[in-house]
This record gives C-alpha cells, sequence and structure tokens, in this order.
C-alpha cells in the first residue's frame, strides 16, 4: 500500500471537513511504529497501550498548530518519547524508587509479560539494554530497532548528533559486555 | 602556468574530529558486534495480542471522541449570571460574620441594681469580721490545749516524774508510788502548768 506523505496529511487535516480522513490516514501510518517505541521503552502492553492512545490524542490536539519547521514523524516521536519518560518518572515518584529498581522492575515484567515470546538471546539482549541510562536506553532503541538516522534522534531527543554518537557507542559496548559476561553465543 | 598540479603543495586540507583515529578501534569492533547481533537478533521479541492494531485505531478514535466531549461538557453544560462567584463570596462571608460577633448581655440593667449590692456585700463582711473576732480566742485556746495535750503524750512519763522529783514537789511524801505520785499530779496540775515548767 502506497504510504501517504506527511504533506498531504497535515493539509487534510487542516480542512473541517477531511479531518477525519486525515487523522485516519496519520494513524495507519504511524500507529505501529509509535506503538513498538513505546512499547520498547516501558516493556508492558497495557501500559504501551495507554500510553499510545495519550501520544496521539495530544496529536490530534495540537496537529492543527503543527509547524512544518520539523517532520512529522520526528514530532509524533517527541510527543511519543516525552510521555514515556513522564510515566516513567511517575513510576519512579509512585513507588519511591530509584532509576535503577525501576530497570529491575521492567526486566521482571519482561520476565513475567505473556506477550514476550523471545528466546534466549533477545531477552538477554532486553535485559541488556534495560541495564542502560533512561537516554541511552532511548538512543539505542530508535538507532538499533527503528534505525532512525542520528539527524532525526537529534531532533526527538533535542540532543546534538556528536553526543547522540558518544552515547550509542557507550551503550553498545555495555550490552556487548553485559551479553558476553553471561556466555551468551550469538 | 602557476595552476599547473605540480605547482600545488601536496598537503591534505581534510582533518577529522580529535581523538578520532584512536577511537576508530573500538568503533569498528562495535560495528562488527551490532552486525553479529542485528543477525542473531532479528526482532525484539515483543508480542502483542491477536488483531491489535485493527482496533488500536478504533480506540484512539473512542479516546478522541471522550476527550472532545469532555471539553463541551465543561464549557456549555451550565452557566450562571455574571459576577455571580464574586457575589457568593461576600454574601457567605457577611452571613458567617454576623454569626460570629459575640451578644453583649448587660449585669447591671439600673442603677438601684448596683447600690443593693454594693450594700450587700458590705453588710456581708461586716457581719463575717464580727463572727470572726468573737469566735477567734476561744478558738486559739482549743488549738494550744490540743498541742499541748499531745506534747505530753509525746514525753515519757519518767521524764516527767524525774522532773518534778527535783523541783517542787520535794516536800511530797518520798515513800509514795509511782502510781499515786502521778494521780497526785494529774488531779493538781493543768496540763499548761506542767508544759511550761517543762
Amino acid at each position: 500500500m502506497k504510504q501517504v506523505e506527511d504533506a498531504e496529511i497535515i493539509a487534510k487535516f487542516s480542512e473541517e471537513k477531511t479531518r477525519d480522513e486525515a487523522f485516519n490516514l496519520l494513524l495507519t501510518k504511524y500507529q505501529q511504529k509509535i506503538y513498538w517505541h513505546i512499547r520498547r521503552l516501558v516493556i508492558d502492553h497495557d501500559d504501551a497501550d495507554d500510553l499510545v492512545q495519550d501520544t496521539f490524542i495530544k496529536v490530534w490536539k495540537n496537529l492543527a498548530k503543527f509547524r512544518s519547521d520539523s517532520q512529522l514523524y520526528t514530532w509524533i516521536y517527541r510527543i511519543a518519547t516525552n510521555e514515556c519518560i513522564t510515566f516513567l518518572n511517575k513510576k519512579k515518584q509512585r513507588n519511591n524508587t530509584s532509576l535503577d529498581e525501576v530497570s529491575e522492575e521492567l526486566a521482571q515484567t519482561l520476565v513475567e509479560s505473556t506477550y514476550f515470546n523471545g528466546d534466549k538471546v533477545q531477552l538477554k539482549l532486553q535485559q541488556a539494554i534495560l541495564t542502560l541510562p533512561e537516554k541511552q536506553r532511548l538512543i539505542f532503541n530508535m538507532k538499533y530497532f527503528d534505525d532512525l538516522k542520528y539527524e532525526d534522534i537529534a531532533e526527538i531527543t533535542g540532543t546534538s548528533v556528536g553526543a547522540l554518537k558518544a552515547s550509542f557507542h557507550i551503550a553498545v559496548k555495555k550490552i556487548e559486555a553485559f551479553m558476553l559476561n553471561d556466555d551468551v553465543t550469538f | 602556468m602557476e595552476n599547473n598540479l605540480e605547482n600545488i603543495p601536496k598537503n591534505n586540507p581534510f582533518s577529522v574530529p580529535e581523538g578520532y583515529f584512536n577511537e576508530s578501534r573500538s568503533r569498528v569492533a562495535n560495528a562488527i558486534f551490532l552486525d553479529k547481533l542485528k543477525s542473531r537478533v532479528t526482532s525484539d521479541g515483543f508480542t502483542i495480542p491477536d488483531a491489535y492494531f485493527s482496533e488500536l485505531g478504533g480506540e484512539i478514535s473512542a479516546a478522541i471522541a471522550t476527550e472532545n466531549l469532555k471539553v463541551l461538557g465543561s464549557t456549555t453544560e451550565y452557566t450562571v449570571p455574571k459576577g455571580y462567584f464574586e457575589q457568593l463570596q461576600s454574601n457567605i462571608v457577611a452571613r458567617t460574620s454576623a454569626k460570629r460577633e459575640a451578644s453583649v448581655l448587660k449585669l447591671w440593667h439600673s442603677s438601684l441594681m448596683k447600690y443593693a449590692s454594693a450594700a450587700c456585700f458590705v453588710i456581708l463582711s461586716t457581719t463575717g469580721f464580727y463572727f470572726y473576732q468573737q469566735h477567734a480566742p476561744s478558738l486559739k485556746t482549743a488549738y494550744n490545749d490540743m498541742a499541748t495535750e499531745q506534747m505530753l503524750y509525746d514525753i515519757d512519763e519518767d521524764v516527767i516524774i524525774d522532773h518534778i522529783r527535783d523541783n517542787n514537789l520535794q516536800q511530797v511524801n518520798a515513800t509514795a508510788t509511782d502510781v499515786a505520785l502521778e494521780n497526785y499530779i494529774l488531779s493538781n496540775y493543768s496540763q499548761n502548768e506542767i508544759a511550761s515548767d517543762l
């Protein structure tokens, strides 16, 4: 199926009569990408489901004000990322726990999740990613799984490309050390 | 020919970020690791419920519709007259402050009551003082007797007898027994006299 251009979606959304159609096109184009981006950050499917809905409600409310000085998909990714960070911070405050403890909690959720059927290596990789600091985790996921360009990740996270490259490099080193430490062969 | 290639110095005009070659080995090792990882781990292992994405669009639309209803409900449901809440607040403050004022009850309604009360006070005070003066001495004597009696009980009998013998009771028959002597003392001397001598 041919992907609709972002410009077309924005143009349709600006017209009252084609607004719903435009939003349906936007959902069709981005809902899966955004879901997986959120899911990798919050791990649990139900949490991800709530956050996807919150993200697209914000998109609906603010799309009319969207200026084309950034790309539509980086703008949506940015909203989704902020929703996830807010969610994880609230989780930290609610349980009065540190970031490390939240990571442990997420790792536990991963093991117990009904909706995770990865093999030993896949599980080990996710556990390794969960040991990273929040920003490195975010950058690694976007680069490794979503295959985004550094320039786009920089726009989403508000970080310079140079700093992103350094963060990604450090993240890969840590993941490699974590996985080799556990004698995972691949 | 100044622009001939052989006249241009063979300098490299390009540069790299500081420390680039020092880190290049590590960068290559990273790239090799990632390449291996990607070939081994093709997906992240996460799954979703059946038909999740086909229903997600509908769920998001429903959530947006609910949000829109909330906005409509909060703005157009009921209205109040202009300035109602300012007036309401001042009304409440006025009513609560009126209730809080303390009522003052006058104790003296007329000057006659004042003088009558003063007269009663003077009469009662005078009468009380008079009766106190009348009964005070007898009370004092009673108290003194009680104190003396208590003191005599506290003193050993032999001490009393020895004291009387040594002083003015030498003319009494020396052959008298202690019991007779005690009876004599008690019948001839008051308790005050014995106490003062002691």
